[in-house]
C-alpha cells in the first residue's frame, strides 16, 4: 500500500482480538498461588528477549526529520493556496466573499473590484495564520475550488506575514502546469459524475 | 599527624553539627545536622581502626535519621521555622549543661587515673568483625539474646497495632462512596 | 614509605574521579542509543559522527545553564543535596577492588583507595546514604512533587536496604569475610567456583536490590515523569542536576563492580581473559543489563513495590539465610 490508500484504509478492525482475563482471586490462597504462578513463569524474560531481538533486528522506523520527510495525506489541511483556471490561468476566486463569512476565526479578509471585462475579482487576499484553525470550512465552502488546502506543514516563520499574502498562496503563472487538484475538503468526490442526477423538467 | 588532624577536625565538626541539632527552629536543618554528626561520629571509629563499628554507625544511624525524615515529612512543614509557644527557660539550660559536664567528668576520671584498661585488646590475627562478635557472643549473650528478644516483641507489637485495618484497601472503598453516592 | 602512599592515594583518587565521571557521561550515550536501538530509533545522531559528541553537547549545557534556586527553597540543604548525592556515590568506590595487582615500573599497584576489611559494608552503608540526596533535595525544595519524590525516597530506602544486606549476608557467611578482596579470591579456581552457583537467589535478590538502589527502571518511582513531574529533581537545573544524575551513573557502575565481585568471580582470570578485562566484561554487561531492563519493562507502582520487598523479596531472603545456615552447620 502506498500514499493515498494507506490513507484511507480506515479497516482496523480485523487485526482486533480479546485479551483473556482470569477472575480476580479472592481467598489468600488463591493470592499466594497467582503471585507464586506469575514470579515462575518467564514473562520478564520474554520481555527482555523481545528488546533484545529487536535491537539485534536494527529494523530501525526513524525518519531523520529535517533530511527525510514523511509523505503527507493530499487531503491534508496546510498552508492555503489560491488555484487558477487551468485553460485560460485566471484566477478562480470570484470574489464572491463566502469564505471570509464562514471563518470562524475570522481570519480572512478580501477586497474586491470589477476589472476592465465587468469581473469582480479580489484585489487583497489574506489569512491570518496567527489566527487560522485550519478548519477547512472556507476551503469546503468555496463555490469555485479556489481557495484550497496546501501541503505546507512547516509554519514557523520569522515574519506575521509570510504565507499569509496573496502571492504567496496563488499559483504562479508559469507553475500552471503543475497546479493538482484538492481532493480534500470541498471538492467534487471522484464519483461525483456518476452520482448526480438529471434536475427533471417538472421543477 | 594525620590521626591529630582528622581527629580534632572531625570533634569540631560533630559538635557544630549537634549544636545546630539543638538550637536550629527548622526542622529541616536539625535533622540534616544530625545526620551529618551522626556519620562525623563513625569517623572516629575509623580513627581507631575499628572499622566494623564505623560502618554500623553510618549504616544504622543514616536509617535510623531516615525514619525520622519520614516523620517530619508527615508532621511539619519542614521548609518553615517551628513557633514555639513556651520558650525555653534559663534554669533548662543551666541544668542540662550541668548534666552534660557532671557525665564528661565522670567518663574522664578513670581516663586521668589512668585506670583504664582494655578487656579485649585489639590483636593481629582476629579481624575487626570477629572480635566484635567474640564479645558478643561470649560476655554480653545473655543482654545480647535479651535485646534481640525485646526487639522482636517491640516489632510484633508494632506490626499488630499497625495492621489492624490494614486488608482494608482505601482505593476500593473510595471507589464504593463513589458508587453509594451515585445510586443515591 | 609514607609520602609514597600519600601520593599514591591521591592519585588514586584523581583516577577514580575523573575516570568515571567520563563513564558516567559516556553511559549515557550508551544508554540512549541502547535504548533507542530497542525502541527501533536511532537515537542522537546530530552532534558529530552518529551522535557521538551528544555527550560533550550536554556537558556543555548543564555547565552554562543558569545555577537556580527557587524562593520557597531551603538554600543551604538545596544546594548541599545534589554533592551528597555525588560524593558519596564516588566514597563508595574507595573501597571497591577494582583490578588486579599490576606492576609499573617496579612499583607494584594494588587499585584499591582504602583496603579495609569491613569492604561491603562500607560500601552498602556509604551507598545509602547516597539516597540522602534525593531525600533532602526534596523535602528541601519546596514543591510538592519534590516532596513526594522525598517520601518515596526514604520508603525506598528503608525497605530495600533490608533486601540488600539480608541477600548478601549469605555469602558473606560462606565466604567467611567483608572484604571485597576475601570475596575475590575465594572464586579463584575457575567458573565453577563462583558464588552465583552456591547463592543463586542471594543473586537474584541482590540484584533486584541493587535496581532499587540505584533507582533505575523497574523501581525509578524517585523521578517518575508520569506521576511526580521529575521527583525529587523538578527544581533542579544546570551543574547541580548533573551531579545527580551522575551520581546515578557512578552508582550504577558501583554495583556493576560488586556483584561481579561478589557473585561473578571477580577480577580472576576467565579461561584465556585477563582478569582486569573479565571483570571490565562483566561490569559492562551490568550496565547493559540495567538499560535493558529499562527498555523492557514497565515500572512498578508504590505499594507494589512495598509489597515486592516485604512480603515477598524479604522472606525470600530471611529463609534464604537459614537454609544457608543449616547447610553450613551440618556439612
Ligand atoms: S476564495 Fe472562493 S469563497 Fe472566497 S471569495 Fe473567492 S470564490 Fe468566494
Ligand atoms: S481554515 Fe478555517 S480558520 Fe482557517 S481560514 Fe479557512 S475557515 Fe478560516
Amino acid at each position: 500500500m502506498s500514499g493515498l490508500e494507506q490513507f484511507q484504509d480506515r479497516n482496523v478492525s480485523q487485526n482486533y482480538y480479546r485479551v483473556k482475563i482470569e477472575p480476580y482471586p479472592k481467598t489468600p490462597w488463591e493470592k499466594f498461588k497467582r503471585v507464586v504462578r506469575k514470579s515462575l513463569k518467564p514473562d520478564l524474560l520474554i520481555g527482555l528477549k523481545i528488546t533484545l531481538l529487536e535491537m539485534l533486528r536494527f529494523n530501525i522506523h526513524t525518519i531523520q526529520y529535517p533530511k527525510e520527510k514523511l509523505p503527507v495525506s493530499p487531503r491534508f489541511r496546510g498552508i492555503h493556496r489560491l488555484l487558477r483556471l487551468l485553460e485560460s490561468g485566471n484566477e478562480r476566486c470570484i470574489g464572491c466573499g463566502l469564505c471570509e463569512k464562514i471563518c470562524i476565526s475570522n481570519c480572512i479578509r478580501i477586497d474586491t473590484k470589477p476589472d476592465e471585462n465587468g469581473r469582480k475579482i479580489p484585489t487583497e487576499y489574506t489569512i491570518n495564520f496567527g489566527r487560522c484553525i485550519f478548519c477547512g470550512y472556507c476551503a469546503e465552502v468555496c463555490p469555485e475550488l479556489a481557495i484550497v488546502h496546501g501541503q505546507e506543514y512547516e509554519y514557523a516563520s520569522e515574519q506575521r506575514a509570510q504565507f499569509a499574502m496573496k502571492e504567496d498562496m496563488l499559483t504562479p503563472l508559469d507553475k500552471l502546469k503543475e497546479q493538482k487538484e484538492y481532493p480534500g475538503f470541498g471538492a467534487p468526490t471522484p464519483a461525483a459524475d456518476k452520482l448526480i442526477k438529471k434536475t427533471p423538467l417538472a421543477y | 599527624m594525620f590521626e591529630v588532624v582528622a581527629f580534632y577536625l572531625f570533634a569540631a565538626l560533630t559538635i557544630v553539627m549537634f549544636v545546630i541539632t539543638v538550637t536550629s527552629k527548622n526542622a529541616l536543618y536539625a535533622m540534616s545536622s544530625l545526620a551529618a554528626g551522626m556519620i562525623f561520629i563513625s569517623a572516629f571509629f575509623f580513627l581507631l581502626d575499628a572499622d566494623f563499628l564505623g560502618v554500623v554507625q553510618i549504616i544504622v544511624y543514616s536509617g535510623a535519621v531516615m525514619a525520622l525524615y519520614a516523620f517530619a515529612m508527615m508532621f511539619m512543614d519542614t521548609t518553615k521555622e517551628v513557633k514555639e509557644n513556651n520558650p525555653p527557660k534559663k534554669i533548662v539550660f543551666f541544668l542540662s549543661g550541668m548534666i552534660a559536664l557532671l557525665l564528661v567528668l565522670i567518663l574522664l576520671t578513670p581516663i586521668i587515673s589512668d585506670k583504664v584498661k582494655a578487656l579485649y585488646p585489639m590483636s593481629d590475627e582476629i579481624g575487626n568483625t570477629e572480635a566484635v562478635g567474640i564479645v558478643l557472643f561470649t560476655k554480653y549473650l545473655v543482654p545480647f539474646e535479651v535485646a534481640a528478644i525485646m526487639l522482636l516483641v517491640a516489632m510484633i507489637a508494632g506490626i499488630i497495632l499497625a495492621s489492624k485495618r490494614m486488608d482494608e484497601s482505601i482505593t476500593l472503598k473510595i471507589d464504593q462512596e463513589i458508587e453509594q453516592k451515585g445510586a443515591e | 614509605m609514607e609520602t609514597a602512599f600519600i601520593i599514591e592515594t591521591i592519585v588514586k583518587i584523581l583516577v577514580v574521579l575523573g575516570l568515571f565521571s567520563a563513564l558516567a557521561g559516556f553511559a549515557t550515550y550508551v544508554e540512549r542509543k541502547v535504548l533507542a536501538f530497542m525502541q527501533r530509533r536511532l537515537g542522537p545522531m546530530h552532534v558529530g559522527p552518529y551522535g557521538i559528541l551528544q555527550v560533550l553537547a550536554d556537558g556543555i549545557k548543564l555547565f552554562t545553564k543558569e545555577d537556580f534556586i527557587p524562593q520557597g527553597a531551603v538554600r543551604p540543604i538545596f544546594m548541599i543535596a545534589p554533592v551528597i548525592t555525588a560524593a558519596t556515590a564516588f566514597i563508595a568506590m574507595a573501597a571497591i577492588p577494582m583490578f588486579p595487582e599490576f606492576t609499573i615500573g617496579g612499583y607494584t599497584v594494588r587499585p584499591i583507595i582504602s583496603d579495609m576489611n569491613v569492604g561491603l559494608l562500607f560500601v552498602l552503608g556509604v551507598m545509602g546514604i547516597g539516597l540522602y540526596g534525593p531525600l533532602l533535595a526534596g523535602m528541601a525544595s519546596g514543591n510538592k512533587w519534590s516532596l513526594l519524590g522525598a517520601a518515596r525516597t526514604a520508603i525506598q530506602f528503608l525497605s530495600y536496604e533490608v533486601v540488600t544486606g539480608l541477600s548478601v549476608l549469605a555469602p558473606v557467611m560462606i565466604v567467611g569475610s567483608l572484604s571485597l578482596i576475601d570475596f575475590n579470591n575465594y572464586q579463584a579456581g575457575g567458573v565453577g567456583n563462583w558464588l552465583v552457583w552456591k547463592q543463586p537467589i542471594a543473586f537474584i535478590l541482590f540484584l533486584i536490590a541493587g535496581f532499587a538502589e540505584t533507582n533505575r527502571t523497574p523501581f525509578d518511582l524517585l523521578e517518575h515523569e508520569a506521576e511526580v513531574i521529575s521527583g525529587y529533581a523538578t527544581e533542579y537545573s544546570g551543574m547541580r542536576w548533573g551531579l545527580f544524575f551522575i551520581g546515578e551513573y557512578a552508582n550504577m557502575f558501583t554495583i556493576g563492580f560488586l556483584v561481579s565481585l561478589i557473585f561473578l568471580g571477580g577480577f580472576n582470570d576467565l579461561w584465556f581473559i585477563p582478569g582486569a578485562i573479565a571483570i571490565l566484561l562483566k561490569v559492562f554487561f551490568f550496565i547493559f543489563l540495567f538499560i535493558w531492563a529499562r527498555a523492557s519493562w514497565p515500572h512498578v507502582r508504590p505499594d507494589q513495590l512495598m509489597w515486592l520487598c516485604w512480603k515477598v523479596l524479604m522472606p525470600i531472603a530471611v529463609v534464604n539465610v537459614v537454609i544457608t545456615g543449616i547447610v553450613m552447620m551440618f556439612f
